[in-house]
């Protein structure tokens, strides 16, 4: 039909399947393992047909701590990513358009935070930890909240620095002509326009605190473990129960999954607004 | 309505002068035109009128009110941007309602005023339409409108007719035009183009390098420029300038060619005289030059011609049948030029 369809590659399609298959690939595995026997799932031939068992789901949601774990990870991924919304855009925002002092270091230094990996931070957010007495469920669960929150409001306000730049500042000076407080610009002119940026970072937010398995197995008890560190209760000193953890990581799938569409839906309902062109 | 004086208002960023200095008042009803080159601090003057900008130095005042320290919301104006500015996520009439919605306005007061002003601008049945449906024109009227909503004491207008295409530019100058005449409110505004400038304004303030170089009503700028700047900024195509000795009973210009004229100045003195393209005619006594270009607009002819080394424009009625590299012999019309001082640029 057109030029860039007769074109087309066939390596570029060879490409896109190779790709595919990495990123598919895992998952694919991950959720035929949870449907298998421990017979199968172990047979010296990679078995693709099989009679599927949901025996491994119905252990690991009839356990009844599951409810909790899931609470607490829906919790903890659901409050630091609102929490880091918040703050991040406000911050973002200030950097963006407010003249103050620091504000150059403030914008590229604020990335190199992000740098560090979390492995390195938590044994001195453990001796802070340590030091707040935070115990029991919710206090827990705040902690990791506000550490998640910490550790992605770098990310996320540069992020939302460079959709905040994008909004022509003629729109903000046609709000406050028209009579709007700061807060209101904000509110009312750019956090609209920003939605689709809030989208790209709440799925980064949501994923990193929905997975975030090494600082959580440092800082949470029973009471406030998350789902990843639950995961590794399956890890026995009588053997590895793959096909359970198989389960539950499909079943951990299952949010992330869901938020990302959510949020992919309101990125694209961003982008063909045109939502910032003067 | 509303009166508006500048007075000795000064523009400073960090140690660079924007606006050296602006003195000048527009009347109740009046549409002002601040125009000039880019850069000209022209902007700046109707940032700080709007609120936007610091005021460095100096007062403005609204109906006689300073107005320095007041916030834009106080200063009871609208502001028309060049970018429109419209809130690409709300509707025409939530554009337009935006202002009173922040007033506390109550939802039948706001939908009335929002359906008046559109009914003023023609877009009654667009109202439920988002900007990115629009076409240039219906943005720039939405923009418009969203002014009118307020019914302000002064409204402000920066380069609004800039991102439009020529034809649609005249339309919508007409339309301001009439529309300021029939409301009758305080207008300033801003642009580059000096013909927006004299179709449109009751006033004309010519700004240049952060200074008022002339202001006037838009003919009286035409016929009695103070300065060459002045002189060659305002009309189109602009007013040539020639090098020229005062010699007895006349001028010496380029090329040794002498021009009759009366002058009771010095003879020997330099000055530049500036002639306008529509004020030079034909006339076989008259001074020769090469033509260069011929441009023909159909009812007129543009001619660039060189005068020994010099380039010069002249609009004559009608067709010629010369073509370029063939001369021609002109005059500029009886007391129709103008002397100035050629370091000064001061009219002489």
């Amino acid at each position: 039909m057109n030029a860039s369809t007769e074109k087309s590659n066939p390596g570029h399609y060879a490409l896109i399947v190779v790709l595919s298959l990495l990123a598919i690939g895992p998952i694919y595995i991950m959720i035929m393992t949870s449907f298998k026997s421990q017979v199968d799932m172990f047979s010296r031939v990679p078995l693709w047909l099989f009679v599927p068992t949901l025996d491994n789901y119905a252990v690991v949601l009839t356990d009844n701590k599951f409810d909790r774990y899931m609470f607490n990870s829906l919790f903890v991924a659901l409050m630091s990513t609102l929490l880091t919304l918040a703050m991040a855009g406000l911050a973002a925002y200030a950097i963006a358009r407010r003249e103050f002092w620091g504000r150059g270091f403030i914008t590229y230094g604020n990335l190199m935070v992000r740098m560090v990996p979390p492995a390195v931070i938590a044994v001195p957010v453990f001796a802070i930890w340590s030091r707040t007495g935070f115990s029991g469920q919710f206090e827990e669960l705040w902690g990791l909240i506000f550490f998640y929150t910490a550790l992605n409001l770098p990310f996320a306000i540069w992020l939302l620095f460079s959709f905040v730049k994008q909004i022509p500042v003629d729109l903000e000076e046609a709000a406050i002509v028209d009579g709007a407080t700061p807060f209101q610009v904000f509110r009312l002119v750019i956090f609209p326009l920003m939605k689709s940026g809030y989208a790209v970072a709440a799925i980064f937010t949501f994923r990193i605190a929905w997975n975030e398995f090494l600082i959580a197995l440092f800082l949470t008890g029973r009471q406030a473990r998350t789902l990843p560190v639950a995961i590794q209760g399956y890890l026995t000193d009588e053997g590895v129960e793959w096909g359970r953890i198989m389960a539950m990581g499909s079943l951990i799938v299952i949010p992330s999954l869901l938020i990302t569409f959510f949020a992919a839906k309101q990125i694209i309902t961003g982008l063909t607004a045109g939502a910032v062109k003067g | 309505m509303g009166n508006v004086s500048f007075n000795d208002v000064r523009k400073k960023y960090g140690d660079i002068d924007v606006l050296h200095g602006i003195d000048f008042e527009i009347e109740d009803g009046e549409f002002a035109i601040l125009v000039g080159p880019s850069g000209c601090g022209k902007s700046t003057l109707l940032r700080m009128l709007a609120g936007l900008e610091d005021i460095t130095h100096g007062t403005i005042s609204i109906n006689d009110k300073i107005i320095n320290d007041a916030p834009p919301k106080q200063r009871d104006i609208a502001m028309v941007f060049q970018s429109y500015a419209l809130y690409p996520h709300m509707t025409v009439a939530q554009n337009m309602g935006f202002s009173m919605r922040l007033a506390k306005a109550s939802k039948t007061e706001i939908a009335k005023r929002v359906s008046e002003a559109a009914e003023i601008i023609g877009l009654t049945d667009y109202l439920e339409r988002y900007p990115r449906q629009l076409s240039g024109g219906q943005r720039q009227r939405v923009a418009m409108g969203r002014a009118i909503v307020r019914d302000p004491t002064v409204f402000l207008f920066d380069e609004p007719l800039s991102n439009l295409d020529a034809k649609l530019r005249v339309q919508m100058r007409a339309e301001i035009k009439s529309l300021q005449q029939r409301l009758g409110t305080t207008t300033v505004y801003v642009t580059h183009d000096q013909v927006e400038a004299m179709t449109m304004a009751d006033r004309i303030v010519v700004m240049n390098a952060g200074i008022i170089e002339q202001q006037g009503p838009p003919l009286e700028l035409y016929d009695n420029p103070e300065n060459i700047f002045v002189a060659g900024f305002i009309g189109s195509p602009s007013m040539n300038f020639l090098p020229a000795t005062v010699v007895e009973n006349g001028l010496l210009l380029p090329g040794a060619q002498f021009l009759a004229i009366n002058t009771d100045l010095p003879l020997q003195s330099s000055v530049t005289m500036g002639i306008r393209p529509e004020h030079l005619i034909l006339d076989e006594h008259g001074l020769i030059a090469a033509i260069k270009v011929i441009e023909p607009l159909g009812s007129e002819t543009l001619l660039v011609v060189d005068f020994n080394g010099h380039a010069m424009t002249l609009v004559i009625k009608g067709r010629i049948t010369e073509q370029p590299g063939d001369t021609l012999k002109i005059r500029p019309l009886e007391h129709a030029y103008f002397l100035f001082d050629p370091n000064t640029g001061k009219r002489l």
